[in-house]
């Protein structure tokens, strides 16, 4: 079946483990500029979409449009990595789950946690099944975070919705004695999942920084894609 | 009229609803001399804009029908199409797009591009109409040009290039900067009519050489000429900056940018400037028609005076003079008397009396030549309809017209309003394809259909004050269709022969899927049905789409295919074979897993920010899909997909969520299937009703 041959295919499914991805609280990826943060937790989102699951993708950095072209091209890399697939199912599977994803878009001065619970209370007033992990990408962990992942932990803790987010790291900036980047270290009670993508050569390197079993795990990915190298 | 066609612009105003355009157009009448007192168009003086003659459109504040009128600006004609901004009102804006040569597209200097701008612009790329941009109110709180000129490259994919630059935003603007001429301009007098050219200020001179690098770069994609100055930084001229523009403005492949406030009478004269300087004269757009006596070969039409005349009849108006047709000369001249050809039925008519229009006022005319806008009374048509000399035959493409989506069961209260509602009924759906009426033959109900339900209640009203016809309103009825998932087969013999001459035909083959509404193939061989029955069983296969099997609904999306068949010396006939095809539909719709399929809405909601969270929910509430939201400034833009039986009402009930501060927009998307539970539910509600009619 195609859904379940996509996920097996994913990196995360590789790296972290579908029934991983929403346990627990937070889950973070890390990495400097520009390595491909974002496009880590769309595959992190894709895979639940692909497990009929809905998802709430909540970006500071992005356009609303820009999202929805992010989680299109995630889905074409997947379709493509796996070999052949029949277009024509692949199209209609993607019709099938994409109405599953809903993308907000903010800005840091306007981000508010309580516009997303007035959200997903509607979901229970409705009688909806709740959406499986929120992604919030672009929050500063340069400043005091401490009371907006408190809010966020409120709403893991209401709703049951595994939150991930996104970190940017510094080049110059020297890891913790666990090999943590600063950002992560000061929050690191909070996550039980951590991913760090760095360059290495010309893939990627996904180090697993927390996360059970799988902790100091490494996987390569091809930097255009996100696909695992085998 | 000026015959010199250079000299002419027909231009639309268009844009989202609120976004000025009405304001814009009486001031343009007004600096032309058209009329001698701006009129708010919801001012304190109790009297509309001009452009919004009907009664509704001054009550609510909104432009319903497209009014057409003329002026003169430095010795150029310009005819101007003031159209709503509302979506249920789609159809005027492409009647007036299909007629026009060039478009200025309002938005608003705060809001910038919003949803109903989205489909103007998809219009405006349908009928290949150029287009300049005006960011209006830039008065308010917020404004922000700069940034709209940006949403317009991002949200629309235009090439945007600023113009100008403002002087002062928001309470403290000014005036304008000509990026063209690196001039300032101030407007003085009681309103604005007197525009003062100075130097530009000192401390945005460093802004405007900016931005006139940024559109000179632009520019020269256009002209060789304006390249060779730059690279050679030689003199360039203001005639070298504006023929540029103007080549890449009616290539489409650029949208100068313009910026003002119609409100506070600031910039409207440079933007007049720029109709005439940027948008297309007639003779600029190649426009085609079809030759039915060669073929349906394209012919190309020329806007000369002496040719054989083709027009196009685009809005039709019925008042108490009789009926008033709106048409825009494409090629020779109507004059007074002429006969004319109505290419459609081949109906001969004579040109009555022509006039100009100038929104409600008229004046006669005694010819409108190609280029040109006018009307005629006394025509006996259909908007769509083309005109022609009696030696030519000649048709122009028809314009798109949506499918309506809604429809409602309307009772006349008393025998009077009965009366008085057909005669309304009648005109309305002669002046608008769109809005349909029919009788429910097992109910006896009227039924009038339309593209949401802002569409059907002004209608509704017109009928109360235009008509003195008051009306009873039913629940809105969803347009469903029915359709089939799979493949099926069918294998069906109609047989009666009882003695005397019978009936007999047999059809054998399969339906299936497809996108199309219908389609029918043959693929009989060896005469196994007579080859002029085949007919009779596209037919008969057709006439099954009428009413689906199930529910009666329309049914879309099937693809017949006859392979084999029988048929009998004698008793087969027309009449046995389209029997048999409607048997034969009927066995193979069974086995192909029908299902219904109900309009889905593209729902976009314009929020502050701070009931986002509240407007996802209300979608949530109605089955909607949340595609996303993003946030502008104090508002948040939500969009989303929401069937339609699900929006009625929804009105009220976003208005009581949000203290009447959030609006929304909706126009159809497209059908999907319903699910199951919905699907139950509209069986059981055809079950009830079909069961209280036969008690």
């Amino acid at each position: 079946m195609l859904k379940k041959d996509l996920i097996l295919k994913s990196p995360v499914e590789k790296a972290l483990g579908l029934e991983n991805i929403t346990k627990g609280q937070f889950g973070a990826v890390l990495s400097r500029a520009g390595v491909g943060k974002t496009s880590f937790l769309v595959q992190i989102a894709l895979t639940q979409l692909l497990a009929d699951q809905k998802i709430l993708h909540v970006s500071l950095d992005d356009h609303m449009d820009k999202i929805n072209l992010r989680y299109d091209e995630a889905y074409t890399n997947l379709v493509d990595y796996i070999g052949y697939v029949d277009p024509q199912k692949a199209v209609r599977l993607w019709d099938d789950i994409s109405p599953n994803k809903v993308g907000i878009s903010y800005t840091e001065s306007t981000f508010n946690t309580d516009k997303i619970r007035d959200y997903l209370k509607s979901f229970k007033k409705a009688d909806l099944a709740l959406p499986a992990i929120m992604v919030v990408d672009g929050l500063n962990f340069d400043e005091d975070l401490s009371s907006t992942l408190e809010e966020l932990k409120a709403l893991n803790e209401e709703f049951s919705i595994f939150i991930w987010l996104s970190m940017k790291s510094h080049r110059e900036e020297a890891l913790s004695k666990d090999g943590f980047p600063v950002q992560l270290e000061a929050h690191k009670d909070l996550f039980e999942k951590a991913v760090f993508l760095q360059p290495v050569e010309d893939k990627i390197e996904a180090l697993i920084l927390k996360d059970g079993d799988k902790t100091d795990q490494k996987y390569k990915l091809d930097p255009a894609t996100m696909m695992l190298v085998e | 009229m000026i015959r010199d066609l250079k000299r002419v612009r027909n231009i639309g105003i268009s844009a989202h609803i609120d976004s000025g355009k009405t304001t814009l157009t009486e001031r343009i009448l007004f600096y032309t001399d058209k009329i001698h007192q701006i009129n708010e168009v919801r001012g304190k003086d109790g009297v509309g804009a001009v452009m919004d003659s009907m009664e509704l459109e001054r009550e609510r504040g909104i432009t319903i029908a497209s009014a057409a009128t003329h002026c003169e600006w430095n010795n150029h004609d310009v005819n101007i199409i003031d159209t709503p901004g509302h979506v249920d009102f789609t159809v005027e804006v492409e009647r007036s797009l299909r007629v026009l040569d060039g478009v200025v597209l309002i938005l608003c200097s705060v809001s910038g591009v919003q949803s109903q701008s989205i489909t103007v612009d998809q219009q405006m790329r349908r009928y290949e109409v150029p287009c300049i941009a005006f960011v209006n109110k830039c008065d308010r709180s917020g404004a922000n040009p700069v940034k709209v000129s940006t949403q317009l490259k991002e949200k629309l994919g235009h090439n945007s290039v600023m113009m100008q630059l403002p002087i002062g935003l928001e309470d403290k603007h000014e005036g304008i900067i000509d990026l063209v001429t690196m001039k300032a301009y101030y407007f003085e007098g009681d309103n604005g009519e007197n525009m003062v050219e100075k130097e530009i200020p000192q401390d945005l001179l460093e802004d405007a050489q900016n931005a006139r690098e940024e559109m000179l770069d632009e520019a020269s994609l256009f002209s060789e000429e304006l390249t060779d100055a730059l690279l050679e930084e030689i003199e360039i001229t203001t005639e070298m900056i504006m023929a540029a523009v103007r080549t890449g403005t009616i290539s489409r492949q650029m949208t100068p940018v313009f910026l003002g406030s119609a409100y506070k009478n600031k910039a409207v004269q440079p933007l007049l400037n720029a109709v005439l300087n940027y948008l297309p004269s007639p003779l600029d757009i190649e426009n085609v028609a079809i030759d039915m006596d060669n073929n349906e070969e394209t012919v190309a039409l020329e806007s000369v005076f002496d040719k054989p005349s083709v027009a196009l009849a685009f809005k039709l108006e019925d008042g108490q003079y009789g009926q008033l047709t709106y048409i825009r000369v494409y090629q020779g001249c109507i004059n007074k008397g002429d006969t004319l050809i109505n290419s459609r039925d081949g109906k001969k008519l004579k040109a009555g009396r022509l006039i100009r229009m100038h929104s409600s006022q008229m004046e006669e005319v005694d010819a409108i030549p190609a280029g040109h806008i006018g009307a005629m009374f006394g025509v006996d048509c259909a908007s769509g309809d083309t005109f022609v000399s009696p030696q030519i035959n000649y048709s122009m493409i028809s314009m798109h017209i949506m499918e309506p989506v809604i429809s409602l069961s309307i009772v006349p209260k008393d025998n009077k309003a009965q009366i008085n509602m057909s005669k309304a009924l009648n005109r309305f759906t002669k002046e608008d394809p769109t809005f349909k009426t029919y009788v429910d033959h097992e109910t006896g109900d009227t039924i009038i259909q339309g593209m949401g339900e802002l569409h059907l209640e002004v209608y509704v009203e017109r009928m109360k004050r235009e008509y003195q016809a008051e009306v009873e309103t039913g629940k809105p009825r969803v347009a469903y269709r029915e359709t089939i998932t799979r493949k099926a087969p069918f294998s069906y013999t109609h047989k009666k022969q009882t003695g005397g001459s019978g009936q007999f035909g047999r059809v054998i083959g399969f339906i299936e899927p497809c996108e199309e509404e219908f389609e029918f193939v043959n693929k009989v061989t060896g005469g196994k049905i007579p080859t002029q029955f085949i007919s009779s069983c596209e037919k008969g296969f057709l006439a099954c789409m009428a009413k689906g099997p199930n529910l009666e609904f329309p049914v879309t999306g099937i693809k017949v295919t006859l392979q084999d068949g029988g048929y009998h010396a004698v008793d087969s006939s027309e009449m046995a074979f389209q029997s048999a095809a409607r048997g034969g539909f009927l066995e193979g719709y069974a086995k192909a897993k029908p299902v219904i399929m109900e309009p889905i809405m593209k729902v976009v909601i314009e929020t502050p920010n701070e009931f986002q969270g509240s407007c996802m929910g209300l979608i949530n509430q109605r089955r909607g899909i949340i595609q996303g939201s993003q946030e502008e400034g104090v508002m948040s833009v939500v969009e989303s997909q929401v069937p339609l039986s699900e929006m009625f009402g929804f009105s009220t009930v976003l208005r009581s969520g949000t203290q009447g501060k959030a609006q929304f927009t909706m126009e159809f998307s497209s059908y999907k299937q319903v699910p199951m539970s919905v699907a139950e539910e509209i069986s059981k509600k055809k079950a009830d009703e079909k069961a209280a009619k036969n008690k």
